[in-house]
């Protein structure tokens, strides 16, 4: 469905507003934990694309994480070839930054040592408070994978507060 | 109610459950809902500045001529394309001429072949015809010569007409 000039993705021009601000910061800081040298430029980049569109997104949300997210990722392809750790170059929470003003210490330690896939699906899920669906568009993989991702970060969650062991479902 | 609001997206009641789960894992607390704060005169004029870049952007790629620009870039291919097809179509037609020239000589050779076989054959059809013949007359002249004793004899002084002397009588049949 296309969208007249004066209409936005999110709909009139105060709710367009209104998200902007909500969402902006926590795009700069999405692109930041993926390294982004430019992660203003890359959230304003995402929001330009998104209201370039002519067919409305289903998910505008997903389509500016979505966005940021690749975008930051082709920024960082030139140094592809320089032996940077995948750790640091790939993994949301690791870049600091935003996420030290969300998280506390605690917090942040616990993520850091949950698998790099999970970590990425449980951060959108948890800190980012997206939906299954949404996530599923940003990582560009089925639902039932971030679920998956989801269940299997919350048990080596699980493991990390009992390390002694014991037995758990995956739910 | 905020557009980022979980609620506004119908969210599963066990999705929701599962994020206050690992938000108690985490040790982070309930999820809060988002402030709706007045976005400031600064972050305004950025989504502002924002659109009207998305808005300019889009007028400016609509005003490129994608169809000419395919059009023009196909236009080399096709002229290729056609070239190659009429080259191919005058190529064809001077294969059919020769393979027809060369089909029509082979008719002509294997008529000639023909002739010459039958005319071959029609020569050894009279030389055998001959050679019986021949064979027929020599049989006849020796069953002829059978009863006769040519004797030569020296030329006598006198002609007699003949060069030979008969001994026998021809013999009656």
């Amino acid at each position: 469905m296309a969208q007249s000039p004066q209409e936005t993705p999110f709909g009139s021009q105060e709710a367009f507003h209104a998200a902007f601000a909500e969402l902006y910061p926590r795009l700069v800081s999405y692109a930041r934990r993926y390294g982004a040298n430019f992660p203003e430029d890359i959230a304003q980049e995402a929001f330009v694309i998104l209201m370039q569109r002519e067919v409305a997104v289903e998910h505008p949300t997903a389509f500016l994480y979505g966005t940021v997210r690749t975008l930051s990722l082709t920024e960082r392809r030139p140094m592809k070839n320089q032996n940077l750790s995948l750790e640091a170059v790939s993994e949301p929470g690791l870049a600091g930054g935003a996420d030290d003003q969300v998280l506390n210490q605690e917090v942040r330690e616990r993520m850091r040592m949950l698998s790099p896939t999970f970590r990425e699906a449980l951060w959108l899920f948890v800190v980012e408070g997206l939906s299954i669906r949404e996530i599923a568009d940003i990582l560009d993989i089925p639902e039932a994978t971030v679920k998956t991702r989801i269940h299997r970060a919350k048990a080596q969650l699980k493991d990390q507060l009992n390390p002694s062991g014991g037995v758990h479902v995956l739910v | 109610m905020s557009w980022s609001d979980p609620a506004r997206r119908f969210e599963p009641a066990e999705d929701v459950q599962l994020r206050a789960e690992l938000r108690d894992l985490l040790g982070l607390g309930p999820m809060m809902a988002p402030r709706s704060a007045e976005p400031t005169a600064e972050l305004k004029a950025l989504a502002e500045d924002l659109r009207r870049e998305a808005q300019r952007r889009s007028r400016t790629e609509r005003k490129r001529p994608t169809w000419g620009l395919l059009a023009a870039a196909a236009l080399p291919l096709l002229a290729a394309l056609v070239g190659l097809g009429s080259w191919g179509f005058q190529q064809k037609h001077r294969a059919d001429d020769l393979a027809g020239q060369a089909q029509s000589q082979e008719q002509e050779l294997s008529r000639l072949a023909a002739s010459h076989a039958s005319e071959l054959a029609r020569e050894r059809q009279a030389k055998e015809q001959v050679q019986h013949q021949l064979q027929l007359a020599s049989r006849r002249d020796n069953r002829r010569g059978e009863p006769f004793l040519v004797i030569p004899v020296e030329k006598p002084l006198k002609v007699t007409g003949d060069d030979y002397q008969r001994v026998k009588q021809n013999p009656q049949h």
